[in-house]
């Protein structure tokens, strides 16, 4: 402002030029500015600009550029929100009708009449013939499923953060990944059943000089494997030997002949009857480690019942109802189980932890390294204890945080899902839709070619989901609670604190508790899910201009 | 409110008559209102939110609220003041709940000083820029500074509406709106008030 001060106090501001264009001054200034602009050019001018500019602005708002969307074209009803359950409902019943009728009846028809009990029946359900027989016919079904859902992720991610290294590189990550492991996996030799002849059987005498990877209602390896062994089968049995891995997905798998490298198997019954020559890891319902059985590593086992007769040289790490040991332990023994018994002839060279609700049995026979570390856990929660508080808290803290961090990335995002928690008809319906339908679909796309790095991501992202639908509940709940949206950053985060607090207080109550957690998990998973499909719903333009 | 002109038309009778029978729950009178209105609330969300999804749902939700509403409607005020009253507070409220980042960057602007711009640059700016280019160059403000341009020159709110929709003072309102204008012109690529700044020529 170089002018002298007397000029520079007979002109006005742009505001007063305003104001008194858009007619907000009084009679007085306006009459002061209309005399100053009969004898100033320059503020004659500027007020000019400035109507130019008014005429510009509102020129270029008035023009029509979209049409209004189809969607949109016919009048929204009262009850056009109760649509989005009715239907979400209506999938879930008929998913669960499909799940039952399709898969766990036949499967329970066929357990009885094998002899199974009523445990484990989601090995029942993927390890019965019925599904086998099925799988095939969902196979492109669920393919389309698991690529439309990364399809879907991948335009969510690159719609709004595109520009994001981090969003690219895990987009491209995952279909890389995707895209290498199906070839790797046809580098093998790949042998299927079929319905003429379910069983497999690799002769005594043949050597499979790759991987071999089997799927048929029935495999019999009595040759030799030069690489890993895949199968996939009701009734896997091997007796010959094996110079990778033994990976097996099956009811009953039966390891006769020597493993040069591990045992990993997911089935009713694992039983091993000669030497691994690493680890062995099993998910089983059964396990049972022969008498001349012996284990070059580590054995870790998840399951229902084990029985130890042979020798492990390394650990033992087990999560079993009943362990059973009589064999010999070459180093340390961890073990949590219902039951634990030591017979006479065991031998522990290690130490011998074990958590469990009764005390074990060790007979007196038994050598043991150190004498065994018994932890008998409480069952429950201990509310008289502080630190029973003080994991509360943290755990408070840790939702808190993470809530926090999806607050700041997303807001957005965030407002959507938390405003999509309002509506609890379709939240829950959507919630309980995808909570019990995803893991089938990540099982089955692990299992087929779909590949296993979709599953492991989609599973990936089921966990967040599921630690985040607590999030936006909270989210929900804090501003029922505090009243009205207050802006800012500072209020938002008050009600994302204090709605965690209730819902931590939710799932301390006892019976009320886990009721309360499966509720806050659909209604925020369902939340999680509507946010999600209003950020990648297709758009439809209408034919006609509005 | 010296009238909305970005409404569909239909005549003050039949419109009070459509008006009397959506109260009394006809729905196709209801019908009848939406198809008239829809398409200017659509318009105006597309003006004032920045992604066209949040438009649409904002759209439904308007009119979901006029219909619950539309017993506190004064029929001696215009209906189009009134329902855009409703569509910019419903707005307004979607913004303000996303805001949490931007609260953290915006300052108060209401004390930064305002150059003052050459009006022959301004004018320039004008003649060069399309309205779609202004229409992309509003979409970069900030949300109040959008959202007052958009009540003012696209819904023609008086300034009593503005501040009452955007929680200001009524005074501040002419500088909210000369600030907006300020910040549409950096958004178009620069004005006068830079190059007048730097050539000491302020007025």
């Amino acid at each position: 402002m170089s002018e002298p001060d007397d000029r520079l106090a007979s002109h006005f501001d742009e505001v007063t030029g305003l104001l008194y264009l858009e007619g907000q001054l009084d009679d007085e200034h306006a009459h002061e500015v209309s005399d100053h602009i009969a004898a100033c050019p320059a503020c004659g001018q500027l007020l000019r600009a400035l109507q130019n500019e008014s005429i510009w602005l509102k020129e270029a708002l008035a023009v029509e550029e979209e049409s209004i969307p189809a969607h949109l074209i016919s009048a929204p009803q009262r009850n056009s929100a109760h649509w989005g359950w009715i239907a979400a409902l209506t999938l879930c019943a008929a998913g669960f009708y499909t799940l039952w009728t399709g898969y766990i009846q036949p499967s329970l028809a066929g357990a009885s009449q094998a002899g199974f009990s009523q445990g484990g029946v989601l090995q029942l359900i993927f390890f019965e013939g019925a599904f086998w027989k099925g799988w095939d016919a969902m196979r492109s079904m669920t393919e389309l499923l698991a690529i439309a859902t990364l399809g879907g992720l991948a335009i969510w991610l690159l719609r709004r953060q595109w520009r994001r290294f981090a969003a690219i590189s895990f987009v491209m990550g995952a279909l890389i990944l995707g895209l290498a492991v199906v070839p790797s996996a046809f580098a093998a030799d790949v042998e299927r059943g079929t319905p003429s002849n379910p069983t497999y059987t690799l002769p005594a005498g043949q050597e499979v000089m790759t991987d071999l990877i089997v799927l048929a209602d029935r495999v019999r390896i009595d040759g030799d494997v030069d690489g890993d062994l895949i199968a996939f089968s009701q009734d896997i049995v091997v007796n010959g030997h094996i110079k990778g891995d033994v990976i097996a997905f099956g009811q009953e798998v039966r390891v006769n002949g020597p493993v040069d490298g591990n045992v990993r198997a997911w089935c009713q019954t694992l039983s091993l009857q000669s030497t691994v020559s690493r680890n062995v890891s099993g998910f089983v319902s059964v396990a049972e480690l022969a008498d001349k059985a012996t284990v070059g590593g580590t054995m870790s086992i998840l399951g229902g019942n084990t029985e130890l007769d042979g020798h492990i040289a390394g650990d033992l790490l087990a999560l079993s109802g009943e362990l059973d040991i009589e064999g010999s332990l070459g180093r340390n023994a961890d073990i949590r189980a219902d039951h634990l018994r030591i017979g006479p002839k065991a031998e522990i060279q290690g130490y011998t932890k074990y958590a469990g609700r009764h005390q074990p049995d060790v007979a007196s026979g038994a050598k043991l390294g150190s004498p065994i570390q018994v932890t008998i856990p409480r069952t429950g929660p201990d509310y008289t204890r502080v630190r029973y508080y003080w994991h509360r808290v943290l755990l408070w803290g840790a939702s808190f945080l993470f809530g926090l961090l999806l607050m700041l990335l997303a807001p957005g995002f965030f407002a959507d899902a938390e405003h999509a928690a309002s509506r609890f008809g379709p939240a829950v319906g959507f919630g309980a839709l995808f909570l019990f339908a995803t893991p089938v679909a990540i099982v089955i796309a692990c299992i087929t070619i779909v590949g296993l790095s979709i599953g492991l991501t989609a599973a990936l992202l089921y966990v967040i989901a599921i630690y985040a639908a607590q999030i936006f509940v909270a989210a929900w709940l804090g501003e029922k609670l505090l009243g009205g949206a207050a802006p800012g950053l500072g209020a938002a985060i008050g009600r994302l604190a204090l709605g965690l607090a209730v819902v931590r207080v939710a799932l301390m109550l006892p019976y009320f508790g886990g009721l309360a957690d499966f509720l806050i998990i659909i209604w925020g998973m369902g939340a999680l899910i509507l946010a999600v499909h209003r950020r990648i719903r297709p758009h439809v333009a209408a034919a006609a201009t509005a | 409110m010296d009238g909305q002109k970005n409404t569909g038309a239909m005549s003050e009778v039949d419109l009070a008559q459509v008006l009397s029978q959506v109260r009394a729950g006809d729905a196709d009178a209801w019908g009848e209102l939406y198809r008239q209105y829809a398409p200017a609330i659509f318009r105006f969300c597309r003006r004032v939110l920045p992604a066209r999804e949040d438009a649409e749902d904002a759209t439904t939700e308007i009119f979901m609220k006029v219909r619950q509403k539309l017993g506190t409607y004064d029929s001696s005020r215009p209906f189009t003041a009134w329902l855009y009253k409703v569509a910019s507070n419903h707005c307004w409220d979607t913004l303000r709940r996303r805001r949490i980042r931007q609260d953290l960057e915006t300052g108060d602007f209401e004390t930064l000083p305002l150059e003052h711009p050459d009006p022959g640059q301004l004018e320039r700016l004008q003649e060069e820029h399309t309205s779609k280019e202004v229409r992309a160059g509003l979409a970069k403000l900030p949300d109040r500074a959008r959202m007052a341009l958009v009540l003012r020159y696209y819904a023609d709110m008086s300034y009593e509406e503005i501040a009452d929709t955007l929680g200001v003072r009524r005074p501040f309102v002419g500088v909210l709106l000369l600030r907006a204008r300020h910040q549409l012109r950096d958004a178009l690529g620069g004005t006068a008030a830079g190059a007048a700044a730097k050539a000491g020529g302020g007025r």
